[in-house]
C-alpha cells in the first residue's frame, strides 16, 4: 500500500515537473517563433530602409516619405561599392540625373558614452566639403546624447570641412566647428573624433 | 459580488496598493525610461500588455503547473511575451524601439510582473487576474507618465518632443540624467503619500479595527 503512494507521489514529485515544464518550454517557443518569423521579413525591411534613408540623409539627398519611394530614389542616386567579401565598403553618391558621380559616403564609427557609435558621413565629389553625417547605431542617453540623432545636429556638418571643433550648443559656428550638446559632452566628443578620423581617412578608404 | 470584486482589485492596483509608490516595485524601469514622455507611453503600453497577458496566462495554467517549478513558468510566460512585444515593436515602431533599446527586454526583470503573477494570478480566476495585471500596469504606467512628463518639461523644455517653454529656458540637464529620476519619483510619492494616502489612513483610525490591540503586541 504504501509503495504505491510513494510511487504515484514519485511521478508527481519528480517526473510530472520535468515533463510539464518541458512541455510548456516547446509550446511557448513554438508560439514565440511564429511571431518571429511572421515578422522577419518586414523587421528586416525596416532595417534596410533605417540604413537607406541615413545614407540619403548624409549625401544630402532629400529623404522622401514611404518605403516605396525611398527605395526609388535610392536605386536611382546610390551606387553600392562592394569590398572582396560582397559588402557594402562605401557608397558613390550620383547627380539627380543619376548618370554622373557627384559625392561619397562612408562609414565612420567610434566609442560613444554607453556603446560604439556608427556614421555613415558623406562628402563632396572633391572630398572637400561634407554633405552630411547620420547615426546608424547609437546607445547613448535618451535625452542628452541620444539628441545626435536630432536632425539640427546631423545637417550642421553639411558645407563644412574639418578638422572639426566644438562650440556650446546655441552658438554660432564657423565652417571648422560644430554645435555641441549641452550635457553630452562625451558624445559630442565622441562624434568629433569620428568625424575627423574619417575625414582624415576618408581618401584611402576611397582609392582601395 | 463578482463584479463588485473586480472594481475593488482593479481601484486597489492603481491607487492604495499602486505597484510604484506604494509596493516600490519596478523602480530600475522607471528610473530609466522615464526621461523622454515618448518612451515612457511605449514602456507603459509594453508593461501592460505583459502583466495582463501573463497574469492571465498564469492563472490559466495554475491548477496544473506544479509547485516546484512554477517560478520557473512564470518566467518562462513572462520572457515569452516580452519577446513578443520586442518583436511587435521592431516591426512596427522601429524608431522607438531603437531608442528604448535594452529596457524592452529588460520588462523581464519587472517585478511588478512576478509579483502579480505570484501573489494574484496563482490563486485568481484568468479572467480576475487579467484585470490585476492590466490594474497593475496602469497603475505603473501613470506614474511613470507623471514622472516623465516633469522630467522631459524640465530637462528638455519640451512635451513629447515639442518646445513648449520657449528658448529662453535652460535646461536642467540633471533631470535628463539617473539623479533626476531619484528627485521627481521621491517628490511623486511624498506627495501622494502625503496628501491622497495619509487621508485614507486617517479615516483607517478613526473607524476601529477589529483586531485588538494586545494580540498585535504579542
Amino acid at each position: 500500500m504504501s509503495a504505491t503512494t510513494t510511487k504515484v507521489s514519485f511521478f508527481r514529485e519528480r517526473i510530472f515537473p520535468i515533463l510539464f515544464m518541458f512541455i510548456v518550454t516547446v509550446v511557448f517557443i513554438t508560439a514565440v517563433s511564429g511571431v518571429y518569423l511572421s515578422t522577419q521579413g518586414t523587421i528586416k525591411l525596416n532595417e534596410t530602409l533605417f540604413l537607406k534613408r541615413a545614407i540619403l540623409f548624409a549625401a544630402n539627398i532629400p529623404v522622401p516619405q514611404g518605403g516605396a519611394a525611398i527605395e526609388k530614389v535610392y536605386q536611382l542616386r546610390i551606387k553600392e561599392v562592394k569590398d572582396s567579401s560582397g559588402a557594402p565598403k562605401y557608397y558613390e553618391v550620383m547627380d539627380a540625373n543619376g548618370t554622373e558621380l557627384s559625392g561619397y559616403v562612408v562609414y565612420g564609427s567610434g566609442p560613444g558614452l554607453w556603446g560604439t557609435i556608427q556614421a555613415v558621413i558623406g562628402f563632396d565629389k572633391g572630398l572637400e566639403k561634407l554633405t552630411g553625417v547620420d547615426f546608424i547605431k547609437q546607445d547613448e542617453t535618451p535625452g542628452l546624447g541620444a539628441r545626435i540623432t536630432e536632425d539640427w545636429f546631423r545637417a550642421q556638418f553639411r558645407g563644412k570641412s574639418g578638422p572639426f571643433s566644438m562650440v556650446r550648443e546655441g552658438e554660432q559656428s564657423t565652417t571648422h566647428q560644430f554645435d555641441a550638446i549641452t550635457g553630452a559632452t562625451i558624445t559630442s566628443t565622441a562624434v568629433r573624433d569620428i568625424v575627423n578620423k574619417t575625414e582624415q581617412n576618408v581618401k584611402s578608404i576611397i582609392s582601395n | 459580488m463578482a463584479k463588485g470584486k473586480t472594481k475593488k482589485v482593479f481601484l486597489s492596483d492603481i491607487g492604495k496598493d499602486n505597484p510604484v509608490f506604494v509596493q516600490i516595485l519596478g523602480i530600475c524601469s522607471a528610473l530609466a525610461v522615464t526621461n523622454v514622455l515618448k518612451n515612457t507611453v511605449v514602456m507603459g503600453l509594453g508593461v501592460m500588455f505583459t502583466t495582463a497577458m501573463s497574469s492571465f496566462t498564469v492563472s490559466l495554467l495554475r491548477k496544473i503547473i506544479p509547485g516546484r517549478v512554477r517560478m520557473m513558468v512564470e518566467t518562462l510566460i513572462i520572457a515569452a511575451y516580452v519577446i513578443v512585444v520586442d518583436i511587435v515593436l521592431r516591426a512596427f515602431v522601429p524608431d522607438i524601439e531603437r531608442q528604448l533599446g535594452p529596457y524592452v527586454g529588460l520588462i523581464i526583470t519587472n517585478c511588478i510582473i512576478m509579483g502579480r503573477a505570484e501573489a494574484f494570478a496563482l490563486s485568481n480566476s484568468p479572467g480576475l487576474s487579467l484585470v490585476d495585471g492590466l490594474a497593475s500596469g496602469i497603475g505603473y504606467s501613470y506614474v511613470l507618465l507623471t514622472i516623465a512628463f516633469f522630467r522631459e518639461l524640465l530637462g528638455s523644455g519640451t512635451i513629447w518632443g515639442y518646445n513648449v517653454l520657449g528658448s529662453g529656458w535652460t535646461n536642467w540637464s540633471i533631470m535628463v540624467m539617473a539623479p533626476g529620476a531619484f528627485f521627481m519619483l521621491a517628490i511623486f510619492i511624498w506627495v501622494v503619500k502625503g496628501l491622497v494616502l495619509k487621508v485614507e489612513d486617517d479615516a483607517a483610525v478613526k473607524t476601529p479595527v477589529q483586531t485588538p490591540a494586545k494580540e498585535a503586541t504579542a
